[in-house]
């Protein structure tokens, strides 16, 4: 059984199919990149993925649950226990350290544990900066503060909706390399990005045009390194 | 975790909730300073009326009954007159601590040297006297007609041993008329007796009391032959305002069922403390001075009114500035709520933090509110009542739970906001 099935998913809005009949399977340890142009539906496909929103046609099973049909409450359960989500714009809590917003996904999951926190701050190399407030971090620290929040519940899949897009080379490079490592773990990750470069370092790539699973193309030479080709 | 969140948006964000704090400390004092006037004004306010005069009056029976026949002022030589010495006993009714002064007359008249004659009253000035109940009090007209301006000389000083029997106080139009002044002796031939009377103090009254003179009641006893006399009391209560009880009750409290009878004696309408009065005092007819007794309440009443309405226009105020606050705070922190609810927050826990920020928020505003409200509270009861507003210890709940719930109430917007939040709409920069 895949980890993921999407079944003739659409999400339609008034007139706009978003998402229109997306069938779609992701092993358990897959790494796939989502790509496709600006309003193809790509964060539509993440967000119903990411149980943040529901279809309006179609099933979604992710571990053998109907996510399609469960309510509000039980869907933010799933998502808790099972996604760690990433974001382009960080999003991290102003007001809370480095180590204290990985601790808050701890906190809505189960307990928080600072000594865990700490630890998955130094995985992503952020161990001496655990004290500081997010605006007293680069954009880069900021991402991989949010890498850390997102594996600290060890989630089955990790979703990242673009999380380069306002990153360096050098810090999508650590970033990419991150994601390495997490699927070297046997973590399944999902990561939508406009970037060539890194959609390439993934094992698959789906690419959607105006709602719809337009290619798929699988990386043969798969490294999980990315490669600038300049 | 909570806490440290807690403690992370009220340490790092203060100046967010500063506003909001100060608005609730501005609701907060309104409302304290006004309950705690409000709780206490009626002492106050009372206490500036009795300034203007005694609010019950008690007569003998048979002046009472002939002055209702013939509507005649004052008690004219019927014979009839109420003890002095029971005089102690309005002091052991029921309604005792109600009494706040209480001052004898008896009226009479002399005539002076050049055979004009003259009207002297006695009474009380600052008259000490020891209870039946083992207290004591100081009673009379010092207090009771506080409003009289000195305009010459002191007030006569009973206390003062020796000759303060033979002192007097007169009025100011009649003290022009005789050409006398603070210091000079006035002969009177009364009834009884003859007496060099000591002016000590020249008054004015802005009334018929301008044309008299005042002696120490006993000296006015001896004048008239009137031992042990008086022809009326004066009574300053504190009263509550009648309503239609009280008013069937002065009528004929035969009319009242037994329930109605111990509501009727167990408040202090101005009547059941009239009735009690006449329960002691033999032969007696008390009866409230309607004007006074009526403009009190009635003044009371409104002022109290006055107060409820600032409180509720002041709390109503704080609520929607409140609502405004938060509600734009939510908004101004949705990515942050839409990001708690993505990594797995339901909606209760974010609530809960919200609420609990603000709990707190409201807690220190409230704590500050209160006690400039009381400071505000002091300067009215200074300004307007002449006296300090006593802290009332009921008012720390009262407006501990207006403030919360004002800012729960305020809150509910918010709330509302926060729980349809969704992390979609926030969340991706589309
Ligand atoms: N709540 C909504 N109401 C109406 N239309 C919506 C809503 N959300 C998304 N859409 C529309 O659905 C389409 C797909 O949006 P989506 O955000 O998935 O695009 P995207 O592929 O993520 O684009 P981008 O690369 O710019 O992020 C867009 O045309 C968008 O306008
Ligand atoms: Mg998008």
């Amino acid at each position: 059984m895949s980890l993921l099935e999407l079944k003739n998913v659409s999400k339609i809005y008034g007139e706009l199919h978003a998402l229109d009949d997306v069938s779609l399977k992701v092993e358990k340890g897959e790494w796939v990149s989502i790509m496709g142009p600006s309003g193809s539906g790509k964060s539509t496909m993440m967000n119903i993925i990411g149980c943040m929103d529901k279809p309006s046609l179609g099933e979604v099973l992710l571990d053998g649950v109907d996510i399609s049909k469960e309510n509000k409450k039980n869907l933010t359960t799933i998502r808790r226990d099972k996604i760690g989500l990433i974001f382009q714009q960080f999003h991290l809590v102003p007001y809370l350290t480095a180590v204290e917003n990985v601790m808050l996904a701890q906190y809505y999951h189960s307990m928080p544990d600072e000594k865990e926190a700490l630890e998955a701050l130094e995985r992503v190399g952020l161990a001496d900066r655990a004290k500081h407030l997010p605006s007293q971090l680069s954009g880069g620290e900021q991402q991989r503060v949010c890498v850390a929040r997102a594996l600290i519940n060890y989630p089955e899949i990790i979703l990242a909706d673009e999380p380069t897009g306002n990153l360096d080379e050098a810090n999508e490079e650590i970033v990419v390399d991150l994601f390495h490592k997490l699927h070297s773990e046997g973590t399944t990750l999902i990561v939508v990005t406009h970037d060539p470069e890194v959609a390439e370092v993934a094992q698959r790539t789906l690419v959607l045009r105006s709602g719809k699973l337009h290619k798929e193309k699988i990386n043969e030479n798969f490294t999980g390194k990315i490669h600038f080709n300049d | 975790m909570f806490l440290r969140m807690i403690k992370g948006i009220l340490t790092r964000q203060w100046k967010k909730m500063l506003m909001i704090a100060f608005t609730i400390a501005l609701g907060a004092s309104l409302a304290s300073a006004m309950l705690s006037v409000m709780l206490d004004v009626g002492d106050k306010v009372n206490q500036e009326l009795k300034t203007y005069g005694a609010n019950i009056t008690v007569v003998p029976k048979e002046n009472s009954v002939l002055n209702e026949l013939y509507e005649v002022e004052g008690s004219g030589g019927t014979g009839a007159y109420l003890k002095e010495d029971e005089l102690g006993k309005i002091k052991t009714i029921f309604w005792a601590f109600n009494i706040v002064d209480f001052t004898p007359f008896l009226d009479t008249s002399a005539t002076l040297d050049d055979g004009s004659e003259v009207q002297i009253v006695g009474s009380w000035f600052d008259h000490h006297m020891e209870l039946p109940t083992g207290e004591s009090l100081d009673a009379g007209i010092v207090s009771l007609r506080s409003w009289w301006e000195l305009k010459e000389g002191s007030w006569l000083d009973e206390q003062r041993d020796g000759d303060s029997a033979d002192c007097a106080m007169i009025g100011v139009k009649l003290a022009e008329k005789l050409g006398v002044s603070a210091g000079s002796t006035l002969h009177v031939k009364g009834a009884a007796a003859e007496k060099d009377l000591k002016i000590v103090g020249i008054y004015d009254a802005g009334g018929s009391e301008d044309e008299q003179i005042y002696i120490p009641l006993n000296t006015a006893q001896a004048l008239a032959d009137l031992d042990g006399c008086v022809d009326k009391i004066e009574v300053s209560a504190l009263t509550t305002p009648e309503n239609e009880l009280s008013e069937r009750a002065a009528k004929d409290p035969s009319s009242l069922t037994v329930a109605q009878m111990e509501t009727w004696t167990c408040t202090a309408y101005a009547s059941s403390i009239c009735y009690q009065i006449q329960e002691v005092i033999t032969d007696s007819v008390a009866s409230p001075v309607r004007q006074v007794a009526d403009s009190e309440g009635a003044i009371l009443e409104k002022t109290q009114l006055l107060m409820i309405l600032i409180t509720v226009l002041s709390l109503i105020g704080a609520a929607l500035g409140i609502c405004n606050l938060v509600t734009a705070s939510v908004m101004e922190r949705s990515q942050e709520i839409g990001l708690m609810k993505a990594i797995g927050a339901q909606n209760v826990s974010v609530t809960l933090m919200l609420l609990t920020e603000i709990f707190i928020t409201s807690l220190v505003g409230g704590t500050v509110g209160f006690f400039a409200g009381f400071g505000f509270a002091q300067i009215i009861g200074r300004t307007v009542f002449c006296s300090a507003v006593s802290l009332k210890p009921m008012v720390v709940p009262i407006v501990a739970v207006l403030v919360v719930a004002v800012t729960m109430i305020g809150s509910i917007p918010a709330v509302r906001m926060l729980t349809r939040l969704r992390p979609t709409e926030v969340l991706h920069g589309r």
